[in-house]
């Protein structure tokens, strides 16, 4: 009984110490509409305030002061812009409304080259062609009337959404991104007219909220992604995932200035998930394992088809999740392919994570997913992408890559064909790892926080090199190679000295020539067998990649073509059905 | 009228040009950052001038023959209707086109234009009102380079990255023209000789058909190792092209082809991504050197001086008749 009372209390300190829903969005809208620093925040800050209904005179006139500055930020300028334009409902002056019209016949933005671009372009086209649809050819920069805008736009939104939900998202799981594709669902949920149009953007905000809620820990976005920023990689609280499991679901903390993504979200429809994705995003008292099949990017060059699959596999518990997709190049540039996240009190400053990555920087790449000529093309993605054609990089995936993950074990392989630019692979050590010890038997172990022990066996020699924030990177210089890693919870053994004792026990045989091979037992007693260029097998069986589900395990389940996402959480559920565009609760 | 003129002569009678340029100012530049004036421009009186929309992306241009005042532009947001000298402009596709690559309008009926884009090739029969695909039946759709055959109705020449293909049937079929394998930057036909053509490579050279485009082969060992761009006839001088790229910089020939002298004194590095021969000034040719400027040389590339757009990357230059 007084364990009982104990319990409740803290539940109920805890819940205390989260604000609902509503004073989580209101806080993040006032940082904007309230801002006291130096200068101000453009037109975000504008927009926040016309939510607010403040300061009409000064949104006018700084509208007009930035709108004859002249537009910039191609697609990237579109978006709020329409917050304003919607967010008006008469407050602005006719001169500022005026101005603001004018600007969509005198600035043509770059429609860019990514799915989020797209989406972006063409769901504030739809939305201002909707706004203005007695507009004729030659008030737009398109040179197309209202309703042809809003025709090509519509058809390629319906396209997307029809796309992912039935092959899965290309530009899948970013920490970053992510805000990119709600930003405009929340839009046209909030601001569509149309009804079917409206009820597909609502329907997709459950759809990539469901996408995110059960690969987070604390809210962060566990790996692996098909884009991720170099500072979202290694501290993981870094990205706009956090701002949105903040406000969602109470989770972690939200940056220190909320990204403007959530800004935009909350000022259109300010959607508050209903409560079995809380429960799928905040569950985490049994461990599970997670499938999504996603896609990559449109792939112009070296490929017979436009996309490819990517199979992902997220184990998740309380302590910590390991997730991971087949390896290989799925994305340009950005990509992450796997890693070991553990749970910390506050992930704020700390590095909570662990992954190899194979520093592949090549033309070939880049000409594959992008229209670059060869000439100059690694020198423009440079100016963006720092470290991409560095020898020393963490982030990006590689061809010459092959992962299997079995719950929190995974074999990963490397053969690096001769001639490759920076032919090694490197291992991220974080700053924050305590007890990190070289055993002679070749495995290196180590703790992730309190809750969680790593095993890492790297298959060839190594050594340190240091990163200049304390973090060290295991530098292995070999074509054939591969790290076998198992994670479990501290609780299960009694210190580091028993875990490795327990990690040592285990069967691991490999061969690294002619082919990088590994059979491994892991601690959870699965055989994984994995050689290179071969489909792994799991306790003798071969991984049946043709039959992945587009979403799989205990809370989401939806298949491949179904265009049906179905969420349980225990005797709940809800279906999602973009074919007919219904929704089901039982 | 200049149109049917244009037919049954390889340059316009009325010596009146003006020279567009395709050009980025993409330096400091990425997607969703300040853009510096970038897009079409056009020489005016010697002062380079910026036509229509600020835009990041523009490949190529073309023009419509039987009213060169529009411009056709193969655009990152589609292909463009650039009408009165480049500055009113209309977009004539839609979302499931994207990254246009080149734009050929067609001599003899201006109301078809192709375009090669990043994942196939597009037609319109009716000035962009509707589009076909017609990479269906290409193993890679991929097309970088797309020609209509001045002279053969029907007869197209794409270069993608499997090689040269050509097309007798205005783009339903498609036969392998040479390359295979190679990725082709560039195709150009000479306005001399309508069966003489040559094509540019990523990596692989220079290749050449004498026979209207039915078989390429590479020539010499210009540019082997390296990318070409660009490929100039000039229009005053039977024997003498150029071609631009990086490595070379400029290569001119001045025999039709059988031997090529680098000539970039003058030019700030040999990294070049298009030229093009004056039609009015025999020898005069223009150069765009990567983020430094356009050059000029009255000399067909013996001697080079600056001619502006400063900082610019110009993928594409063309001599519009006025």
């Amino acid at each position: 009984m007084r364990y009982f009372l104990l319990l409740l209390a803290s539940c109920l300190i805890a819940q205390a110490a989260v604000p609902p829903f509503q004073a989580r969005a209101d806080a993040m809208i006032d940082a904007y509409a309230h801002y006291s620093g130096k200068g101000d925040y453009g037109y975000a800050e504008i927009a926040a305030r016309l939510k607010r209904h403040e300061q009409p005179e000064w949104c006018s006139r700084r509208l007009q002061e930035l709108l004859a500055a002249g537009p910039t930020g191609d697609m990237f300028w579109m978006f709020p812009m329409t917050a304003i334009a919607y967010l008006d409902q008469g407050q602005l002056s006719e001169p500022a409304r005026d101005a603001m019209h004018r600007v969509w016949k005198t600035y043509m933005p770059y429609r860019g080259d990514t799915e989020n671009h797209f989406l972006l372009y063409y769901s504030c086209l739809y939305l201002m062609s909707q706004l203005w649809p007695d507009a004729g050819p030659t008030d737009w920069y398109t040179g197309k009337s209202s309703q042809e805008n809003m025709a090509e736009a519509s058809a390629w939104i319906e396209s997307w959404v029809k796309l992912t939900t039935t092959r899965g998202q290309g530009e899948y799981d970013s920490p970053h991104y992510m805000g990119v594709y709600l930003l405009p669902m929340s839009y046209l949920a909030a601001w569509a007219k149309d009804p079917a149009m409206k009820k597909r953007a609502e329907m997709m905000l459950d759809y990539l909220i469901a996408d995110y809620a059960p690969e987070n820990l604390d809210g962060l976005y566990v790996g692996s992604h098909a884009r991720v920023y170099e500072d979202q990689l290694v501290e993981k609280w870094n990205g706009v995932s956090s701002d949105f499991g903040w406000l969602w679901f109470g989770l972690g903390h939200p940056l220190k200035v909320p990204a403007n993504y959530v800004l935009y979200y909350l000022l259109a429809s300010a959607y508050e998930p209903p409560e079995i994705l809380r429960k799928i995003a905040t569950d985490r008292s049994r461990p599970y394992t997670h499938y999504e099949r996603k896609r990559t990017r449109n792939r112009w060059r070296f490929h017979d088809d436009l996309h490819g699959p990517v199979y992902k596999t997220t184990y998740v518990r309380k302590e910590y999740a390991v997730s991971s997709d087949q390896g290989g190049e799925l994305q340009p540039i950005q990509q992450h392919s796997w890693d070991v996240t553990w749970h910390v009190a506050d992930a704020r400053g700390v590095q909570n994570t662990f992954f190899f990555a194979q520093p592949y920087s090549s033309m070939r790449e880049l000409q594959t997913y992008l229209v670059f000529p060869p000439d100059g093309a690694i020198e423009g993605i440079v100016k963006s992408k720092k470290t991409y054609d560095s020898p020393d990089k963490i982030l990006g995936g590689s061809p010459y890559e092959k992962i299997v993950q079995d719950q929190d074990a995974l074999v990963v392989l490397y053969d690096i064909p001769p001639g490759t630019r920076f032919p090694q692979i490197n291992g991220f050590f974080s700053k924050d790892l305590a007890e990190v010890k070289e055993d002679p038997s070749g495995w290196i172990f180590m703790r992730g926080g309190e809750s969680t022990y790593i095993a890492c066996r790297p298959l060839q020699p190594y050594s340190w090199k240091a990163f200049a924030d304390g973090s060290r990177r295991l530098f292995s210089p070999w074509l054939q190679n591969g790290v076998v890693v198992q994670a479990a919870p501290t609780a299960e053994f009694r210190d580091l000295e028993a875990f490795s004792q327990a990690i040592k026990a285990l069967e691991l045989t490999f061969s690294l020539k002619p082919t990088p091979s590994v059979a491994f037992r892991s601690l959870r007693g699965t055989q994984i067998e994995l050689t290179y260029g071969q489909t792994p097998r799991l306790n003798g069986k071969p991984i049946d990649y043709a039959h992945w589900p587009l979403f799989g395990g205990p809370f989401l389940q939806a298949d491949v073509d179904s265009g049906r996402l179905t969420l349980r959480y225990g005797a709940n559920e809800r279906s999602l059905d973009f074919k007919s565009l219904t929704v089901q609760v039982r | 009228m200049i149109w049917s003129l244009s037919l049954l002569l390889p340059l316009p009678l009325a010596a009146q040009w003006t020279l567009f340029a395709c050009a980025a100012n993409s330096k400091d530049y990425v997607v969703g950052a300040k853009l510096p004036a970038s897009g079409l421009f056009f020489d005016k009186k010697g002062e380079w001038t910026h036509a229509g929309y600020n835009h990041p992306f523009l490949a190529a241009l073309d023009y419509d023959p039987s009213d060169p005042s529009t411009i056709y532009l193969a655009a990152g947001n589609g292909l463009i209707r650039a009408a009165k000298n480049g500055t009113d402009w209309t977009i004539l596709t839609g979302s499931d086109v994207t990254e246009l690559r080149d734009v050929a309008a067609d001599r003899r009926d201006p109301a078809t234009i192709y375009f090669a884009y990043s994942h196939g090739i597009r037609v319109t029969h009716d000035r962009g009102k509707t589009w076909q695909e017609l990479a269906g039946k290409l193993h890679r759709k991929y097309a970088e380079a797309i020609r209509i055959d001045r002279d053969r109705p029907r007869v197209l020449l794409t270069g993608g990255e499997e090689g040269i293909f050509r097309s007798e049937d205005g783009g339903h079929t498609w036969q392998i023209a040479g390359a295979a394998g190679i990725p082709i930057l560039r195709i150009e036909q000479s306005p001399h000789d309508a069966c003489y053509w040559l094509a540019t490579s990523q990596g692989a050279g220079l290749f050449a058909s004498n026979d209207c485009g039915k078989t390429f082969e590479n020539i010499g060992r210009i540019g082997v190792g390296r990318n070409l761009y660009s490929i100039a006839f000039d229009p005053t001088d039977v024997k003498r092209i150029a071609i631009g790229g990086w490595g070379p910089g400029v290569a001119v020939s001045e025999d039709g082809g059988k031997t090529w002298q680098e000539r970039n004194a003058g030019l700030p590095r040999p990294e070049v991504w298009s030229v093009v021969f004056d039609p009015e000034h025999s020898g005069r040719i223009f150069a765009s050197v990567q983020q430094e400027a356009l050059y000029v040389s009255d000399d067909a590339g013996k001697h080079w001086k600056m001619d502006g757009l400063e900082g610019s990357v110009a993928r594409q230059m063309k001599f519009v008749p006025k």
